[in-house]
């Protein structure tokens, strides 16, 4: 059915030309040419990897080790005690911080200079810090626990400050009106409002960390993240793969638990 | 006023069930999990502030590490690395995320299998990825492309799929009303409105990437962690935080690039 | 031709939406149905196309049997049927010219439609269903850039770049202003009349409903309680599809004078 006149497409307006999208797409692709030539990934290998990582697969979760269950189940407790302990660290060092890095608590100035030490504790990974952290405090979980705290810290403080942020400003007008003292003003105008996204934020926090810490004992710093590593290497598959499925469900078990009592903590006690 | 007023007061009230349980179980779950580390404050301290040289490296840093040819190439296929990781990711992604919403999925099989395989890939860290990849297919670069490359597929699938949660129906209505195939209703209907923000996203995971494919070098898949745990092995800790803080550098100099590419965007 | 024989749809929630419908539509009619919200008259409009799929009874379009269609013969079906949305459903981020050839998309070949790149023919007949509706000169501009009217007449123009038999078009102007409507409706009304495409409209207003519609259908709790030409439709009448007498809220010229 031939029903519109289709000669108006001479009408039309053309195209506006957008100068930026070839130049963008030239970069991307310019970047991704230069990587893939540049890298010596040795890519005949990789028509092998789709085999090979299905027979990493079979060995680790065909005949996996129950018996030393109990082994795992400890190095796993370890590594959310790192998890849970750096937390609390950070927590305690980056409250503070974040009342600093509030701008309508603290001066500009002031401010500026904590965001940017905040910022740069952000960009170092927790490994990085373990390392660190091993030659001092050695091959022990503690080497965990303060890697994650201290890799806490710029995050929370972050979060903390624009939560801080977000408050209502009239109950510390209120306190200022009765003439309280600064640590008064946060005592009584701004811990109330923010405890419970505060609270909130250390447990999910607290989540994630379970999954870094997990991974920090690849290099040595306590948790079941060495037992698989070891593992894996002298090619007990059968213990690797269940620690693996351990990891995978204590993560996931952690989660669970955490996100409910954050809903809770949020929701307030109103309707429980 | 007098003292009457004072008996007169109402008790105070009994703290909540959930308040006093709650902090009761943050305080258990604290000293058990000090215990289970060991936690010792005052070893702690001496053990931080004894003289060492992790510190006095890092007060004083050996910058000359930008002029090392085999730092400097490390560092290049640590960029390589994310680069390709987070290009071949992102792609996967997308389809990933499309054909895992309700509007978007072919069948229901589809839809389970897709929703499967993104949790499980999102369930592991990229160190661990990292692990399981040198074990299974050797130690070298490859492993941690293949490894940044599922972490990125975790990152970015995630993201766009909240996205896709959130968008306007109506020109999905209009579209399967104009007999469109599942693919061009995405195509035409869906992608134009998360555009945007998949670019972002994309983007994103470059950045953690960036930062995850320093860290895969310790166990052998590539990229300047190799030269890191070389200076650590080596005790050689003025050069590490030398190559640490320029990559660094590196790092938040892209992120800030990023971030305002990222906010033109959205 | 849309024929609806003893046709009925209930909804999960037990609620029937349309109930053992008989009606008639010829080819080149165009057909306004009336109704409270919650008539059935969004239902019977998705009907057609298949987006609501019968409980029970038949429906037959174009010669098709809409109840026995599968996955493909759905997509068929809706190729030919424009339908145009109350609230536009346009792809605000993208450009006019493109929301148009959504119209198009069961004609182009899938890969073609992922890279974008459209046959010339379609992107002449989606300019030319944008010069229908007079605005072929935002061809280019970016969907949310326009005023309501302008993006409703978008609407129209995807439904007619289909090149459809039937148009369906579920409260066109509800989000509209009196004026834009009326702009809308004659549209509507032309396009019907010239390329003696069958129309469909569902209104709340029953000025504009009387002011355009060659017929009209009301419906009541999912029962069609009237059927006949624009000019019998009375007070007496609207009161047997409303259930009660006229208010100001009925017709959009009153309430625009509120």
């Amino acid at each position: 059915m031939t029903t519109v006149d289709r000669g108006a497409v001479t009408r039309m307006p053309e195209p506006t030309r957008e100068w930026w999208r070839p130049v963008t797409w030239a970069v991307v692709i310019a970047l991704a040419a230069w990587s893939l030539w540049g890298l010596d990934a040795r890519w005949e290998r990789l028509l092998d990897a789709p085999a090979d990582l299905w027979d990493l697969g079979r060995l680790l979760f065909s005949d996996m080790a129950f018996e030393r269950t109990g082994d795992l189940l400890v190095d796993m407790w370890e590594s959310i005690a790192i998890a849970w302990l750096g937390t609390i660290i950070a927590g305690i060092v980056a409250l503070p911080l974040s009342f600093l890095a509030a701008e309508n608590l603290a001066g500009r100035f002031t401010t500026l200079v904590v965001r940017q030490v905040l910022n740069l504790l952000r960009a170092i990974p927790e490994v990085i810090l373990a390392i660190a952290f091993i030659p001092l405090l050695g091959l022990t979980p503690m080497a965990g626990v303060m890697a994650i705290g201290v890799g806490s810290i710029g995050t929370l403080g972050k979060l903390f400050a624009e939560v801080i942020e977000a408050i209502d400003d009239a109950p510390v007008e209120a306190v200022d009106a009765v003439g309280g003292s600064r640590l008064q003003r946060l005592r009584w105008g701004v811990v109330p409002q923010v405890l419970p996204e505060i609270s909130s934020f250390l447990l999910y926090r607290f989540e994630i960390n379970v999954r870094a810490s997990a991974v920090l004992g690849v290099i040595g710093a306590g948790g079941i993240g060495g037992t698989i590593a070891q593992t894996l290497q002298f090619k007990q598959f059968e213990v690797a793969g269940l620690g693996l499925v351990i990891v995978v469900v204590a993560t996931i078990g952690v989660d669970i638990v955490s996100g409910a009592i954050r809903r809770r903590i949020l929701r307030g006690p109103s309707r429980g | 006023m007098t003292d009457a007023a004072v008996d007169r007061l109402p008790p105070r009230p009994a703290p909540g069930r959930f308040t006093v349980l709650s902090g009761l179980g943050a305080l258990v779950l604290t000293v058990l999990t000090a215990r289970a580390v060991d936690f010792d404050p005052t070893g702690l301290v001496t053990d931080l502030t004894r003289p060492n040289s992790v510190v006095e490296g890092l007060l004083d840093p050996d910058w000359s590490q930008i002029w090392s040819r085999r730092s400097r190439r490390a560092f290049i296929e640590t960029l390589q690395l994310a680069v390709l990781g987070t290009a071949g990711g992102s792609i996967v992604a997308l389809p990933l995320a499309l054909y895992a919403t309700d509007y978007g999925a072919p069948n229901r099989v589809v839809q389970v299998v897709l929703r499967l395989i993104n949790s499980v890939i999102r369930s592991l860290p990229d160190l661990l990825w990292a692990l399981l990849f040198v074990s299974a297919v050797g130690i070298g670069a490859l492993s941690g492309l293949l490894a940044l490359f599922f972490f990125s597929i975790a990152v970015v699938s995630k993201l766009t799929a909240d996205t896709l949660d959130g968008i306007d129906r109506g020109p999905i209505e209009a579209g399967v009303a104009a007999g469109a195939s599942n693919t061009s209703m995405l195509r035409t209907a869906v992608l134009p409105q998360i555009l945007p923000s998949y670019v972002s996203f994309v983007l994103y995971g470059f950045e953690i990437n960036l930062r995850a494919s320093a860290v895969i070098g310790l166990v052998g898949a590539g990229g300047i962690g190799e030269r890191i745990q070389f200076f650590q092995g080596r005790g050689e800790w003025d050069k590490l935080w030398g190559l640490v803080l320029l990559f660094f550098l590196v790092v938040f100099l892209v992120e800030r690039i990023s971030i305002v590419l990222r906010r033109r965007l959205v | 031709m849309i024929r609806f024989r003893d046709a009925s749809v209930v909804y999960d929630g037990g609620v029937r939406a349309l109930s053992n419908l008989d009606l008639e539509i010829g080819d080149g009619e165009f057909v306004v149905v009336v109704g409270l919200s919650g008539a059935g008259k969004s239902t019977l409009i998705r009907a057609v196309n298949g987006l609501v799929p019968l409980t029970s009874g038949h429906l037959e379009v174009n010669g098709r049997e809409v109840p026995g269609l599968d996955r493909t013969g759905l997509r068929e079906l809706r190729s030919e049927v424009g339908m145009v949305f109350q609230g536009f459903n346009l792809v605000d981020r993208t450009s006019v010219l493109n929301n148009v050839l959504m119209g198009r998309l069961h004609r182009v070949p899938t890969w073609r439609t992922l890279l974008g790149r459209y046959p010339a023919d379609d992107v002449a007949l989606a300019a030319a269903a944008l010069d229908r509706v007079g605005i072929l000169d935002k061809a280019r501009v970016r969907a949310n850039h326009l005023s309501g009217g302008q993006r409703q007449r978008v609407g129209i123009a995807r439904a007619l770049a289909q090149e459809p038999s039937i148009i369906l078009a579920d409260e066109p102007v509800a989000s509209l202003d009196p004026p834009t409507s009326h702009v809308v409706m004659r549209y509507l009304k032309q396009i019907s009349n010239e390329l003696g495409i069958t129309t469909v409209v569902n209104l709340h207003f029953l000025d504009l409903a009387t002011a355009y519609a060659d017929r009209i259908i009301g419906l009541r709790a999912g029962e069609l309680v009237f059927d006949g030409p624009g000019e019998d439709c009375d007070a007496a009448v609207f009161e047997s599809i409303y259930g009660r007498s006229l208010t100001a809220d009925d017709t959009m010229d009153k309430q625009a004078a509120m």
